[in-house]
């Protein structure tokens, strides 16, 4: 069998998203030669040094990442010539012939959103049918939620804001960054919680303090980029392989990269 | 609506009378703050955000209060201390520059607008010019004093501290300690020793928060940061093996004492009404610790 490029493989995974004809995109190859014949896929919510390195020992040279591996949402190389953690990560890819893509905009843009559907089949939840970032679910308190995503998604610094016997049954999720729109309309939705991966202190959280204080009964929960999305890429792998035939796909698991002192 | 009471309370009922010659001329809220703009110690520089977010110049100042952010819970803090002038160092609206065009018909915009109306609030957003204060930024200022490192500050690089030798955990206790900071998460190995010390105290971006990282130091500690960016940067320089930690303490436990210190300063130059910090508490709770504070707690 003929030797299967990075370009092509790029191009079908595009296609079979059906989420093209972007007038914008973040989606690109950061890294390395999109003609380079593909030894295997890598699926990873960030690529990060160590889950490149794991990637590459394991002999897949198609990396395909949700967030960037360069440090900046849109893989911005100014300021990063002469940064030596640069040249040792680029250094990386060359070495093992790895090429670098990153699918974060098609892969939101799928229908359904496929770090949301993602999500969900790791949270065993059930989106609405119009929404697959809004979830019904037996009525529980926001301490019980936070333990549940906590316990599925091996997340062990989640944030909350908001009352922990707050009653909570209606979610709407935002999960990877959540921007201050729409994260203030999905607060001032039905939902009781949203649940996303960041979102700015200065923003979505101060309005979520400013709607309990103003005696709004609501909740946000900050998961933590890594642990809102990984579930989400993981769903892409089983995804790819449904019409990836020619190399194998794997998802990547990264540890959550912080800690909360004792 | 201005409420009657709170006019008469404030002393505009009077003035618009005139009759009476004893009490001293008005301080307004354009006042303040030209006595701000003379005393920065730096030229009071245009752009940024710095302006009043809501209210109006010639208001007569009851009394001043400062703090971190002017949350709706701030804001009654304020009420309640009889401050009706809120220098605040976030924004009051939910966005770094205040911007309300989408807002107009948020129901929660409307309810703090009106409540501040209500209680004749003024709101100034006080964040570039604190920073950029001379001699030392004032957020720096009163942060180290709060963590006791005022005498350990690099006199060549005001944002460097060369600490008493401890490990990564332990300087992360003192953080939970000194600010009271249940939720602060740390990237880097527990046991690395650190001594020097980079502060960014608020949010940091990728730049110059790399730079940051590759200074000589062992530890950079902020309030926030992307997880995509700084927060990757981090990971991936103690993955290669380097010898670095990252403290991410939350955006308004890491700067807050620089706005006790900013009340400090007013009172100064502020000699007619009570000047006070309205300090804040932190806005969320983890599985360790799940207790709910924010709400009305101040």
């Amino acid at each position: 069998m003929a030797d299967v490029t990075a370009l092509q493989l790029i191009q079908r995974i595009l296609a079979k998203t059906g989420a093209g004809g972007r007038p914008q995109t973040v989606d690109h190859v950061a890294a390395g030669d999109p003609t380079q014949a593909v030894s295997g896929i890598a699926v990873m919510a960030m690529a990060d040094l160590a889950t490149l390195k794991a990637a590459a020992a394991a002999g897949r040279n198609l990396a395909v990442t949700y967030d960037p591996g360069f440090w900046s949402g849109d893989d911005n190389f100014d300021h990063l010539e002469r940064n030596a953690l640069f040249a040792e990560k680029r250094d990386l890819l060359r070495a093992h012939g790895m090429v670098l893509f990153n699918l974060h905009d098609h892969w939101q843009g799928r229908m359904p959103d496929g770090i949301a559907a993602g999500m969900a089949q790791a949270l065993g939840w059930q989106a609405e049918a119009a929404n697959p970032n809004l979830f019904h679910l037996p009525p529980m308190t926001l301490l019980a939620l936070a333990q549940e995503l906590s316990a599925k998604l091996g997340d062990r610094t989640l944030r909350v804001v908001g009352d922990p016997k707050l009653p909570v049954a209606t979610i709407a999720t935002s999960f990877g960054n959540a921007a201050q729109m729409p994260g203030i309309a999905l607060l001032g939705g039905p939902a009781d919680v949203l649940v996303c991966g960041y979102t700015h202190e200065w923003e979505v959280v101060e309005y979520a303090q400013d709607m309990i204080a103003a005696g709004g009964k609501k909740g946000l929960v900050l998961l933590g980029q890594n642990a809102s999305v990984s579930a989400g890429m993981r769903y892409c792998a089983g995804w790819m392989k449904e019409f990836i035939a020619e190399v194998p796909v794997e998802f990547f698991a990264a540890p959550e990269p912080y800690w909360n002192p004792e | 609506m201005l409420d009657r009471r709170d006019v008469i309370a404030s002393g505009a009922g009077l003035a618009i009378a005139g009759a009476t010659p004893a009490r001293a001329a008005s301080l307004t809220v354009g006042d303040v703050l030209t006595r701000m703009r003379s005393r920065i110690g730096t030229e009071w520089f245009p752009g940024g955000v710095d302006r009043i977010i809501a209210g109006s110049a010639d208001t007569e100042v009851t009394g001043i209060a400062t703090t971190m952010m002017a949350t709706f819970d701030a804001l009654k803090a304020a009420v309640a201390k009889r401050a009706n002038l809120v220098v605040t160092h976030e924004p009051t609206f939910w966005s770094h520059p205040d911007t309300v065009s989408q807002l107009r018909d948020d129901p929660l915009y409307r309810t703090k607008l009106a409540y501040m109306q209500a209680h004749g609030l003024v709101s100034y957003h006080l964040h570039d010019h604190w920073h950029a204060r001379l001699p030392v930024d004032g957020i720096n200022d009163g942060m180290a004093q709060q963590m006791g490192w005022t005498r350990y500050r690099d006199p060549a690089a005001q944002r460097r501290y060369i600490l008493p030798p401890t490990t990564l955990a332990a300087l992360a206790r003192e953080f939970q300690h000194k600010l009271g900071d249940r939720t602060l998460r740390v990237v880097g190995d527990p046991a690395l020793k650190v001594s020097k010390v980079w502060e960014s105290w608020g949010y940091c971006s990728a730049f110059p928060g790399i730079d940051f990282l590759d200074n000589d130091v062992d530890v950079l500690v902020i309030g926030e940061a992307q997880d995509w960016d700084l927060i990757a940067y981090a990971q991936d320089l103690v993955a290669a093996g380097r010898r670095k930690g990252l403290i991410l303490l939350g955006h308004v436990l890491s700067e807050q004492w620089g706005m006790k210190t900013c009340a400090e300063w007013l009172k100064g130059f502020v000699p007619e009404v009570k000047v006070t910090w309205l300090p804040l508490i932190e806005p969320y709770w983890n599985l360790k610790q799940p207790v709910f504070e924010i709400d009305t707690k101040l």
